[in-house]
């Protein structure tokens, strides 16, 4: 079996590393300290099961594993804390298995035993009732491998039939979320400006009208310019001159 | 089963108003119980005798039960409108309706009665006393119960409040959070280094001992910061290069005195809140300064970006525990309050400078 151990403080890898190798048939094929590196280490090793710390700074365990959800074969996850009342209810809940910091053996054992998969909406449910309810970061399989946009980086979401959009600096990147469940879990970061686009404030750039009378707006590092629907008109007008 | 703070919310939650439920089971009871211990009372003091005395308890039973349950009725109904005045006005509204209940149940019970057979003359004069009794031990019985109800809410209420400051000092002490890493990196030690595992139970340990024996004492200053830097000797430990301190001690008097666990619970804020919701880690900046005949003591860190620390919850108990414990012991010298800066939090504690408890006085 082959894991891979995450955990933001060096001597809690350590331990974990040193009880692995006490469990016969284990091997540890790498490790991180943060969700990020774990994503990038997960495409490198590709291990059967991850041990993944709730609490780490930047991409916490929790959104972590959600992005880990998007491979076509998602490793199994283990989740490890020390203490953390919020993310415990909601594994309770959702009767999920963690493992307690300090870890046991037996106990370790057992847990890489049952480990598997969860879905993505499990995963969202966990996340939503821990501590933190905003990703850091959105993603989507992509041929295969997991593409990653910080959400600092996004100028707007546009959503098409199916898909939406996310328009970055770096170019355009189809995720599965709904734009209604973006705009909850992002809140303040994105204005709505028409039924299916929500854009950063930040980003804004210019608010054009075109000779057919339609307004659309301009946003840095993005080609293309998204219309704006009369209805959400105002409150847009209102934020550019407060800029 | 509760956490303590779901237990403290929960003992909060319970009835301020100073009149109890009416029409609930046990009050209605005790009403009765009261009235006609009352009843008893009267007769035995009164010049009937002999077998007439039944009579006598029947029919004074009968009319201080009703005026007993009709006050209890009328406050009941009344009740949820008086919660919502001020306690005076409350208690005057209640008082009145008791003695608007008896004068009225006075009346009815006259004309039964009396009325039938009295003469014109004697009546009005008969008639007149028999109210004014009535209402005189109306209003005494009725001030002597509403006063047994608002004592007996003031001691439930001191009662609730000293639990949940007791709860609440023992939540803003040392997180488990920190006492669960600290254990899963001493775990991890013990093999590779047992000399800094060795080190750091022994700083848990006197941490421990702190928070469990000083109580709600002053210590001095040299003790509160050797306290800080032992929970910051086993953050070291788990937390590596991310956990940097700068200390600016200068001339900070050493035996001035402070409430104990008052340095040590910000200096944790500053690395749970901050440094280590930081990827790369930071600095935590203690700095202890004379400032016009009072010591101020400084904690800040480096925010984590979209962290707003002000609002956290576990944060917000230890800063209101301590503001309590500095006003307990300093009055209004004593303060405590957060000072916004550019990407860093920043809390300043201040309290007047004092060697001795006589001082204080």
């Amino acid at each position: 079996m082959r894991v891979l151990v995450v955990d933001d403080e060096p001597p809690a890898r350590e331990r974990l590393r040193s009880l692995l190798a006490e469990i016969p048939g284990c091997a540890v094929v790498g490790e991180a300290a943060t969700g990020a590196e774990a994503l990038a280490a997960v495409a490198q090793a590709s291990p059967d099961v991850v041990l993944l710390d709730i609490r780490m700074p930047g991409m916490d365990g929790l959104e972590a594993a959600r992005h880990l959800a998007h491979l076509d074969s998602p490793p199994a996850v283990v989740f490890t804390t020390a203490y953390d009342q919020h993310a415990l209810a909601a594994f309770e809940a959702q009767a999920r298995d963690y493992l307690l910091k300090p870890v046991r053996r037996e106990r370790l054992e057992q847990a890489l035993a049952a480990a598997r998969s969860l879905n993505r909406a499990q995963l969202e449910a966990l996340q939503r009732a821990g501590a933190e309810a905003a990703r850091s970061h959105v993603s989507a399989n992509v041929r295969g491998r997991l593409q990653l946009v910080a959400v600092r980086e996004v100028a707007a979401f546009k959503a098409d039939q199916k898909y939406v959009s996310v328009l970055h600096a770096g170019g355009e990147l189809l995720i599965e979320d709904s734009l209604v469940s973006l705009e909850q879990e992002f809140g303040v970061r994105f204005l709505r400006i028409h039924r299916n686009a929500l854009v950063c404030p930040d980003f804004l750039e210019a608010l054009e009208k075109t000779p057919s009378g339609q307004c659309r707006v301009r946003l840095r590092g993005v080609r293309e310019t998204l219309e704006v629907s009369r209805r959400h008109l105002p409150e847009l007008r209102r934020l550019l001159k407060g800029l | 089963m509760g956490t303590p703070a779901a237990v403290a919310r929960e003992l909060v939650r319970e009835d301020s108003f100073f009149l109890p439920d009416f029409c609930g089971m046990r009050t209605v009871f005790l009403v009765v119980l009261v009235a006609e211990l009352l009843a008893f009372v009267l007769v035995l003091a009164g010049d009937v005798s002999g077998p007439q005395i039944w009579d006598s308890l029947a029919l004074l039973s009968l009319f201080v039960q009703w005026s007993a349950l009709l006050s209890a009725a009328v406050l009941c109904g009344l009740r949820p409108w008086l919660r919502r005045l001020s306690l005076w006005l409350a208690a005057g509204v209640s008082y009145l309706a008791i003695l608007v209940v008896v004068a009225g149940v006075g009346e009815v019970a006259y004309m039964l009665l009396y009325s039938g057979f009295a003469q014109p003359g004697i009546v009005l004069n008969a008639h007149g006393e028999f109210l004014l009794r009535n209402m005189a031990i109306g209003a005494i019985i009725g001030a002597v119960v509403l006063r047994y109800f608002y004592v007996q809410q003031q001691w439930r209420q001191r009662l609730e409040s000293e639990t949940r400051v007791r709860i609440e000092a023992l939540q803003a002490r040392i997180r488990p959070h920190f006492l669960f890493n600290s254990m899963n990196t001493i775990a991890s030690l013990i093999r590779v280094r047992p000399e800094l595992a060795e080190e750091a139970v022994l700083d848990l340990a006197e941490l421990y001992r702190a928070t469990l024996t000083l109580g709600d004492g002053l210590v001095p200053l040299a003790a509160e910061l050797g306290l800080a830097r032992r929970y910051l000797g086993v953050e070291r430990l788990r937390l590596g290069e991310r956990l940097a301190v700068e200390w600016e001690l200068d001339d900070a008097p050493q035996d001035v005195l402070l409430p104990v666990l008052s340095i040590q619970p910000l200096v944790e804020n500053a690395v749970y809140h901050g440094v280590e919701r930081l990827e790369r880690g930071g600095t935590v900046r203690i700095a202890v300064q004379r400032d016009r005949g009072r010591i101020c003591v400084k904690v800040s860190n480096p925010v984590a970006p979209g962290g707003a620390q002000q609002r956290a919850h576990g944060s917000h108990m230890a800063i209101e525990n301590i503001t309590e414990r500095l006003h307990a012991y300093f009055g209004r010298r004593g303060s405590l309050r957060g000072i916004p800066q550019d990407a860093r939090f920043c809390v300043e504690m201040c309290f007047p400078e004092v060697r001795s408890m006589a001082e204080l006085q």
